[in-house]
């Protein structure tokens, strides 16, 4: 008699999977755990194989098409005993086409394919199972917020008091009127800009990693030059250099497709008022470092008058911030929320470097570079290969 | 109390009901030509919804309208053209509430027999059958508490019509107050496709009324002169203050319940009977045997009748069909108290 | 207890009951075009004496009707076409269903059909009563509110069941009159009203700031005792009379929901469809972003109403389960 076959469990939280090609066809007989149907799955490539010794009577599955896990993919002509033994000697519903008409007429349920309840679409959307729970935010909640233009970053600070702890109405117009009693003074458009980019890129798995590097040729090739180069265009240059060696770290990841960048554009971060401004030095890899120069003394100086151009502005593939202006030695900066990367330069302090041809410690400026990105975009493996190259370039500036 | 009025004989009298004989056979005429003229509508896909014909009716039903006079009340079933014309319905509204003109008295809200101007004392039937009974009812009933107790109300149903609620509920009232309303059975014979043998138990429906207190007159639906005389003496009576009449015509539907249906279960062997006959061409070899018209007459009071419809439904088809948003989309006369919360739009 | 009227002891002397006789006392002697029919309505008074002496007072114009309820409504739909006022008198709201078709098919279309309008009252004794059992108990709002066409009133007070009575008969569309038996004599006023809300629109029955009841007729009164005990545990209850439940005033109910953020919705109707479902249903999808909970509803069992009053009492929402749905609603 004919049992089905059930497209199997095929790992934890797999729901369904994709025909990838018949092993076998309908006439063929085949052996117990005999493969009979290749299928894919997001995680791997697996088999389905035969409950038991038979002929294959038909498959209803197609190729190319996802099955979930429970559903009947075809049928096997197996003996009686066979099908006892699996419990499935009473007749299944007649689910799969025949080529001539099932003379069976009743529908018992036949143990494997019995269901429990209403069985949710292949492809249907996930169901919550409560509407509870400290993060619910209710209807009215998500209305008030939107009309205050508010995020739930800015709700962070309250307490709820519905149930599971959640913030009623209630204790949201609460905190929102005991706000107002309280010294206010209103964000510039420039913090609120800032904030909200922070927000937007910090929705992203971000690391970093440092690596120690030593100044003293950057700070020599500098001392000697003129006009100074200011130390955030040496990075500049450098990352630009190495970017246009291999581009795919400044890659951005858009849903299941890495976008490359067309132009190495590099930002650098001047502190303007109440927040930061990222002017962009375009094709950061064409020109060299003293070409660089006056441009980029030009956009620091707009930057600081909150003067930029429009064409200096705006989508760059990385951004370099010296934090170590202010003394810092190191930092994990927060990358724009459209960049996979930004480089930070930390303070240079005499340290001892041990100098393998004296055999002894010498004073070298040393100082961190660190890079923070986005780690869906790359691992620490390629940070740090990027880091190193940067290094070395930084180690040899009259190349840059 | 059963009277029955007696069939006519051939070579009886009937130059004295010469005038209305004519002119009820010359409605019958225009009803049969309007009853053609939409079959054959409907056959060509013209109309939205059903047709239904009075086909085999013809004479019960002018006589009703002969028989009423202006302020009576009548409210028509769905093969009462020829009723509706002798009580002066206008053709256009036929034709209006067939094809679907806005212009028509429904409005093109309801089609095909579903139409009627309340004020003109015609009144639109619902498709439950007996409904109507209680409605004419109700407005006998007003005018009496009004004092005005000279008119009439007259409404039709078929052998079908008679088992439901509504028909004894409504039939019962009727007798109770004592209204002036004739209740005109016409059995032909099927309701639909089921013969009177599934219908009642009893002999005949003329058995019914008694045990509502009420008289009942006989008569041979077949026979346009009879017609004529017992629907003015049922209408009369009740004119007269004598309460509730009811007359039931015995007579075959010539034509399926509705041109959708082409009615194959009627009894051959009733076809070939007197009752059978139609009564057109009855009347039309009574009106040539005493001698009140010629053939030629005849043909061209035909001609005529068919001519007239074809005017009639030929002004309408060059009406414009009904706006969806010319449409005011409420039902209450209120305008204060219509709701704006519908889903969709 | 087994309901919050039967708690009440309102110092008054006029019944609900009084109150709509008084109404169609003054209907007969305003308007001539006015007439009422029904069962055992005339010498009789009526089976709650609804109309006890006006057949004397105004002979020919109380008529007693034989038992049929199509023929009735048929009736005065053509004592409408004619141009009178006809008020029906149904027994029991249970029994109206006889004469469904007239009423939903003939009456409720007539306007839409005709142009004509059909200006009848259908004055139905609804709601149980402890002991009335399946077929003298029934909440039908609903089915006639579905239809197009039709007024549906569901007055909860002395005062409302008097001027919107009135209000009925002279409106010029059928009315649908949802009288609730259980008020009729053990809700009381002081005197008849002089002035009265418009119809179509709800009043707010007691004011609250912490959630939105909505309800209609007798459940008014247990929505109200209920309101009390959660007072008395510092919530307070708003609580909305639709008075009419078709039209129903979206506007009133949607404003009380956005001072207070959560909704119950009380009916002594059955479950599917209905009343309550018809707010939620407004609620939702015109004031989503006024709910801080998910609005909620309480009805009578999915079953005909039993008639042992242990079970009846169990049956249908009282002051008690609707001060537990109301909890469960202010918690979430």
């Amino acid at each position: 008699m004919k049992i089905p076959i059930i497209m199997p469990q095929l790992g934890e939280s797999i729901a369904e999977a994709t025909i990838n090609s018949f092993l076998v066809k309908p006439g063929d007989t085949v052996a117990v755990d005999q493969d009979l149907v290749e299928v894919e799955t997001n995680k791997a490539t697996m088999t389905v194989a035969s409950p038991c010794s038979g002929r294959i009577a038909e498959f209803s599955a197609k190729l190319n098409e996802s099955y979930a896990v429970g559903a009947v993919l075809g049928h096997i002509e197996v003996s009686a005993e066979d099908a006892a033994r699996l419990g499935l000697d009473t007749p299944a519903p007649a689910k799969a086409p025949t080529e001539n008409g099932d003379a069976h007429s009743h529908q018992e349920k036949s143990h494997s394919t019995s269901k429990k309840g209403v069985q949710p679409t292949i492809r249907g959307l996930p169901v919550p199972a409560n509407a509870a729970g400290a993060s619910y935010m209710s209807p009215r909640m998500k209305a008030r917020m939107a009309e205050l233009g508010l995020q739930s970053a800015d709700l962070a600070g309250i307490a709820g008091s519905g149930a599971a702890g959640r913030v009623t109405i209630q204790d949201f117009e609460k905190f929102i009127s005991n706000l107002e009693q309280q010294k206010l003074t209103p964000a510039s458009s420039m913090r609120v800009a800032v904030a909200d980019a922070m927000r937007r890129s910090w929705t992203r798995p971000l690391a970093t990693v440092a690596l120690p590097v030593r100044f003293d040729a950057m700070l020599a090739h500098r001392k000697t030059s003129n006009p100074k180069p200011g130390p955030a265009l040496y990075a500049i240059r450098a990352l630009a250099i190495a970017l246009a060696e291999n581009s795919a770290p400044a890659g951005r990841l858009v849903g299941n497709k890495i976008v490359h960048p067309s132009s190495i554009d590099i930002g650098f971060a001047v502190e303007a008022e109440d927040g930061v401004l990222v002017p962009v030095i375009t094709s950061a890899d064409k020109l060299t470092l003293s070409q660089l120069v006056p441009r980029y003394d030009e956009l620091v100086e707009l930057a600081r008058q909150r003067k930029l151009p429009l064409n200096a502005t705006g989508a760059s593939v990385a951004t370099v911030t010296n934090f170590g202006t202010f003394g810092l030695t190191w930092a994990t900066p927060i990358p724009l929320p459209e960049q996979t990367l930004v480089l930070g330069m930390g303070a240079a302090r005499p340290v001892p470097g041990w100098d393998e041809a004296k055999k002894q410690f010498v004073p070298v400026m040393e100082g961190n570079l660190t890079l923070s990105f986005d780690h869906r975009v790359l691992d620490g493996g390629a940070a740090g290969r990027l880091l190193a190259r940067v290094s070395q370039l930084l180690n040899a500036p009259a190349g840059l | 109390m059963i009277q029955t009025a007696s069939k006519p004989q051939v070579g009886d009298d009937i130059a004295s009901f010469r005038d209305n004989y004519l002119r009820a056979f010359r409605i019958m005429l225009l009803a049969r030509a309007a009853d053609d003229k939409f079959a054959s509508l409907y056959r060509a896909g013209k109309i939205h919804g059903g047709v239904f014909l009075g086909r085999g009716q013809e004479a019960v039903s002018v006589s009703i309208g002969v028989a009423l006079r202006k302020g009576d009340v009548f409210a028509p079933l769905i093969r009462d053209t020829a009723g509706r014309i002798a009580f002066n319905e206008p053709l256009l509204d036929m034709a209006r509430t067939y094809l679907g003109s806005p212009l028509g008295p429904m409005r093109a809200r309801d089609g095909n027999i579903h139409r009627g101007r309340p004020k003109d004392g015609q009144l639109p039937m619902i498709s439950h059958l007996g409904a109507m009974i209680a409605v004419v009812n109700g407005i006998l009933f007003a005018r009496r508490l009004k004092g005005i107790t000279n008119t009439v109300g007259v409404t039709c149903i078929g052998d079908g019509g008679t088992s439901t609620g509504a028909f004894h509920e409504a039939l019962n009232q009727a007798a109770v107050e004592k209204l002036p309303l004739v209740l005109v059975i016409a059995d032909n014979q099927y309701a639909y496709s089921t013969p009177t043998s599934r219908q009642f138990a009893c002999k005949s429906l003329a058995d019914r009324p008694a045990a509502y207190g009420v008289p009942v007159h006989v008569v041979d639906g077949t026979d346009l002169g009879a017609c004529l005389k017992t629907l003015s003496k049922a209408v009369e009576q009740a004119r007269a203050g004598h309460g509730p009449q009811v007359v039931v015509a015995n007579l075959l539907r010539l034509c399926g319940h509705g041109e959708h249906d082409p009615a194959n279960y009627i009894d051959e062997q009733l076809k070939n009977s007197p009752l059978g006959g139609d009564c057109i061409r009855l009347a039309e070899e009574k009106i040539l045997q005493q001698h009140l018209a010629n053939a030629g007459e005849l043909m061209s009071w035909r001609n005529e009748a068919a001519q007239q419809i074809e005017e009639v439904v030929a002004t309408v088809q060059r009406e414009p069909a009904p706006d969806p948003f010319d449409e005011k989309w409420n039902a209450l006369a209120t305008e204060e108290l219509v709701e704006g919360h519908e889903t969709s739009d | 207890m087994f309901s919050a009227i039967s708690e009440k002891s309102v110092a008054g002397c006029l019944t609900y009951l009084e109150a709509i006789r008084e109404a169609q006392f003054r209907a007969l002697t305003d308007d001539p075009r006015v007439f009422i029919y029904g069962q055992d309505i005339g010498n009789f008074g009526g089976a709650f004496k609804a109309t006890k002496n006006l057949a004397a007072e105004f002979p020919g114009r109380v008529i007693d009707s034989p038992i049929s309820e199509d023929a009735m409504v048929g009736l005065a739909v053509g004592a409408a076409i004619e141009g009178m006022r006809p008020i029906i008198e149904m027994q029991f709201a249970d029994f109206s269903t006889v004469g469904f078709n007239q009423i939903v098919n003939q009456a409720a279309t007539l306007f839409w059909r005709t142009n004509i309008p059909c200006p009848i009252t259908i004055r139905l004794p609804c709601g149980g009563t402890s002991g009335s059992g399946p077929f003298h108990s029934q909440m039908l709002e609903t089915i006639y509110a579905h239809y197009p066409g039709i007024v549906v009133m569901t007055p909860a007070t002395v005062e409302d069941a008097y001027s919107m009575l009135l209000a009925a008969v002279a409106i010029d569309d059928p009315v649908i009159f949802c009288e609730h038996k259980l008020l009729y004599y053990h809700l009381k006023a002081d005197k008849l009203p002089s002035e009265a809300l418009p119809i179509g629109k709800a009043r707010i029955a007691r004011e609250g700031r912490d959630m939105t009841i909505v309800t209609y007729s007798a459940m008014v009164h247990e929505a109200l005792a209920a309101a009390d005990e959660l007072a008395s545990e510092g919530s307070e209850v708003e609580v909305v009379d639709l008075r009419t439940v078709k039209p129903l005033d979206t506007d009133t109910v949607m404003a009380s929901v956005a001072r207070t953020g959560r909704l119950l919705c009380v009916g002594e109707a059955w479950p599917w469809g209905g009343v309550t479902a018809e707010i939620i249903a407004r609620v939702t999808s015109e004031g989503f972003g006024l709910l801080d909970a998910p609005p909620q509803r309480l009805n009578a069992k999915d079953t005909p109403v039993p008639s042992h009053p242990n079970l009846w009492a169990a049956h249908r929402p009282t002051a008690r389960s609707i001060a537990a749905a109301a909890r469960n609603v202010l918690r979430q």
